[in-house]
């Protein structure tokens, strides 16, 4: 299927970053009770599987997820929540990408996949908490107090970044699966997958 | 004397769509990310008024006051209740007033874009900024669909609450279905639609489009620009010093 992205597509994209994006900041206001920082690697993927499952089966362009990627960086590295994932986003987003051409974009298997390698996007969030620890720190002392920032802290030693990694891939891939059921279950039969 | 400054200026908007977007990526990158200290306690002040000033000038007396409102309790929060609590309590009072005062700024500037930009006159600024298409379609129908979402969020809210379905009546998983199946099938009901109406109207033809919204800057956006970037001055500096 070698087709060029057409202005249908994008407006695909539109709507669907709009979903996305609401659906994971209602998620990702938890972040304020500080043991839910960590936990945000898994439940921002595990729910973004639901919209974003549907959004493949209407994206069967290459670029579309590529695109996707770019803005959700762009987007969330622009609200505030640290420069990195203008980075990550994208570099999750083209593997995913390529991993879905590989497929066909047909396939369940590796579209499933794909949303794994996608999600670990939300690695970019925490990699100031653990690159510039002490500057990070005494941000979280003046703006939340010493309690709040040890006790944030203490969640996230250094070497953390690597189970976060897989935490947000696995939960992917489990959101993938909850969104498939779905899938299968309501959309298709309500004709718009 | 605002409303005939308003009329003056024959139709066009108080700020330029352009200057708004810098204002939200300067309110919110310094606000909730900028950390204390030095210049960053003046500046903070100035860009959290900033958003209030805007309703005033629009005469959103409403928003206005409960934006001032909001952040008056969450701000006198964090001065005098957060020293005098510990442990589980601090907590609390620590997340709510950190988040409203923290975040207050950045969602007001926020939803003033979303609120007094039309879809033409923000595509007509993108344009002028000479970003690709397939970067400003995506972004203008986000923007588009942000207040679309929300409303039918809340007719579905409505719908469960009518039929006993709600939060606290167990099966979180349930819920997550109930709510996001019909949503996202509106929405997409509703994509649809708004992708046909759109190309009708020869979005991504491959002729040039032209637009009717008088955009450009004024007095107003200088000095607003010169904020923003002072404000951007004192973030580096703090960085690097600091």
């Amino acid at each position: 299927m070698k087709q060029k992205i057409q202005p249908k597509d994008l407006i695909t994209v539109g709507v669907f970053l709009a979903i996305m994006f609401i659906v994971c900041m209602g998620v990702a206001m938890l972040g304020y009770i500080p043991i839910f920082i960590p936990l945000l690697s898994v439940l921002v993927p595990l729910i973004g599987g639901i919209p974003f499952m549907l959004f493949l089966t209407k994206a069967r362009k290459f670029g579309m997820v590529l695109i996707m990627s770019v803005m959700i960086g762009l987007v969330v590295g622009l609200m505030g929540m640290g420069v990195w994932v203008i980075a990550t986003a994208p570099i999750s987003g083209i593997l995913a990408e390529i991993i879905l051409k590989s497929g066909g974009y047909g396939s369940v298997k590796k579209s499933i996949f794909s949303y794994g390698v996608f999600s670990t996007w939300v690695i970019g969030n925490y990699i100031p908490i653990v690159v510039t620890r002490d500057n990070y720190f005494s941000m979280l002392v003046s703006g939340y107090g010493q309690e709040y920032a040890e006790t944030l802290m203490g969640y996230i030693p250094d070497w953390s970044l690597i189970p976060l990694l897989f935490a947000s891939f696995l939960s992917g891939i489990l959101g993938a699966l909850i969104g498939r059921e779905l899938l299968k279950k309501h959309f298709v039969r309500a004709g718009i997958a | 004397m605002w409303a005939m400054m308003l009329q003056s200026r024959q139709g066009r908007a108080f700020l330029d769509p352009r200057t708004k977007m810098l204002l939200v990526i300067t309110i919110t990158s310094i606000v909730i990310g900028g950390g204390n200290g030095g210049a960053m306690n003046i500046i903070k002040p100035v860009l959290t008024a900033v958003p209030f000033l805007l309703f005033v000038v629009e005469r959103k007396w409403k928003t206005a006051m409960t934006y001032v409102a909001v952040y008056i309790a969450a701000f006198s929060g964090e001065l005098f209740l957060v020293p005098i609590t510990r442990g589980f309590l601090n907590f609390i009072v620590v997340a709510c007033c950190g988040m409203f005062s923290r975040f207050m700024p950045g969602i007001a500037m926020g939803s003033y874009l979303v609120s007094t930009t039309t879809v033409s006159e923000f595509m007509a600024a993108m344009e002028r900024l000479g970003l690709p298409q397939k970067l400003t379609i995506p972004l203008s129908v986000m923007f588009r669909f942000f207040p679309t979402v929300g409303e039918e969020y809340s007719a579905i809210g409505d719908a469960m609450r009518m039929r006993g379905i709600h939060f606290g009546g167990g099966k979180p998983g349930k819920m997550l279905e109930y709510r996001m199946v019909p949503l996202m099938i509106s929405c997409v009901k509703i994509g649809d639609e708004l992708s046909a109406a759109a190309l009708t109207r020869g979005l991504g033809a491959s002729v040039k489009r032209t637009n009717i919204c008088r955009i450009g800057f004024g007095v107003f956006d200088v000095l607003v620009m010169l904020i923003c970037i002072l404000g951007f001055c004192i973030l580096i500096g703090n960085k690097c010093l600091g």
